[in-house]
């Protein structure tokens, strides 16, 4: 029963990548990402758990009272906001790469060509790259 | 690479991880016997040393306050990345104003909606606000309080629709709200200095136990944090909604690339 919450965090740590290194688009992708962090999330809070403790605020409860680890649970906070702030950045990616490659499969993504035939080009190996995928 | 080929190699260093990740699960304390010494540390010595009741406030915004400076600016340079991605191919100019896409129709809301979004964002901000401002003393604080601030400004657009959410929020305030509070943050660090402590060393009068304005220092600290994670959210928002309002780039066929 004592490993339950780390069996969990495993579970979710590792159906998360099976779903990052199987997956067919980059939203799934952005979203199995955000399943292994909830993973940090259960190992951290686990770790600071105590049985009987109360949350590491002392309003109601005089000080002193057993609590469980506030460290854990800041460290978690910073995990969700950066986690929150990361989807977004990784989102916007996916959007350029859409309308870069005019497709979301991770496998159809091509290297961005150098601007070799400067900026204006781009439309243009777009349409090309579209035409390797294809074929 | 195919799938079969890239499960075939996730399943060979998972095969070569796993004993070194049993070995470290089969090292954890047991779950629930105890924590650690630091965090039991911190319990029993920060309520007296810094009158602040929300352990969690306390490391974020004074124990590791430096640790919460990196985390600021962490979040500043993702939003600014996200903003600087959408925003380069469509322009500085045209985001002061509600773009709309030509041919899409204007759904009008139901009465109900509106007014239940004209209830509800307003007790939402004030929620908001008071999460922000009890950081010391009940659970909350400024990420918290920020974000349910950010989801208030959200139910201006669902009630009111988009042209009068962007009436509402300018795009330039919100740049000021999210640059202005990693700023505050900052300075925070900084200012004491100023008079000879060290790097954010809490030098305002500490307060009262159990009261709205104790942890001195910290209150700043945190409405810094909340004014940024307000704008820096609202930014996020207002720039993938007006990115579903671009117009298609196929019709332009000598776009810039972003």
């Amino acid at each position: 029963m004592s490993v339950l919450p780390y069996a969990v965090a495993a579970w979710l740590f590792g159906i998360g990548l099976y779903g990052i290194a199987t997956s067919r688009n980059f939203i799934h992708l952005v979203g199995c990402l955000g399943v292994c962090q909830s993973a940090t999330y259960v190992l951290l809070l686990g770790l600071g758990y105590r049985w009987g403790g109360i949350a590491p605020i002392f309003y109601d409860h005089p000080p002193g009272t057993p609590a469980v680890d506030p460290v854990m649970q800041a460290l978690v906070l910073t995990d969700i906001v950066v986690g929150a702030t990361l989807t977004a950045l990784l989102l916007v990616l996916t959007i350029q790469a859409h309308k870069r490659g005019g497709s979301l499969d991770p496998e159809k993504l091509r290297p961005m060509r150098a601007g070799g035939t400067s900026g204006r080009g781009q439309g243009a190996s777009r349409v090309s790259d579209r035409e390797q995928s294809t074929s | 690479m195919s799938p079969r080929v890239r499960i075939a190699l996730l399943a060979l260093a998972a095969l070569v991880l796993l004993p070194g990740a049993a070995e470290v699960i089969a090292g954890l304390p047991p779950f629930g016997s105890t924590i650690a010494q630091y965090g039991e540390r911190i319990n029993a010595i920060t309520p007296e040393a810094r009158h602040v009741a929300n352990m969690v406030s306390a490391i974020n915004f004074d124990l590791r306050g430096l640790d919460t400076l990196g985390e600021e600016f962490m979040l500043l340079a993702a939003i600014t990345g996200t903003v600087v991605l959408l925003r380069g191919r469509r322009g500085e100019g045209n985001t002061g104003h509600a773009m709309r896409r030509p041919g899409r129709a204007v759904i009008p809301r139901s009465e109900a909606v509106i007014l239940a979004c004209r209830i509800a964002g307003p007790l939402t901000a004030l929620f908001g606000l008071y999460v922000v401002l009890h950081a010391t003393v009940t659970p909350g604080g400024g990420f918290q309080g920020g974000v349910i601030l950010a989801s208030g400004t959200l139910l201006i657009y669902l009630g009111e629709g988009y042209a009068g959410w962007r009436q509402a929020i300018h795009s330039h305030w919100l740049d000021a709200l999210e640059g202005g509070g990693a700023l505050l943050f900052a300075l925070c660090g900084l200012v004491p200095m100023l008079t000879g402590a060290a790097f954010m060393q809490n030098i305002l009068p500490l307060g009262i136990f159990r009261d709205l304005f104790s942890g001195g220092l910290m209150l700043v600290e945190n409405l810094g944090v909340a004014l940024a994670v307000t704008g820096g959210f609202t930014q996020l928002f207002l720039e993938f909604m007006e990115e579903t309002r671009a117009a298609d780039e196929a019709e332009e066929p000598g776009e810039e690339s972003a």
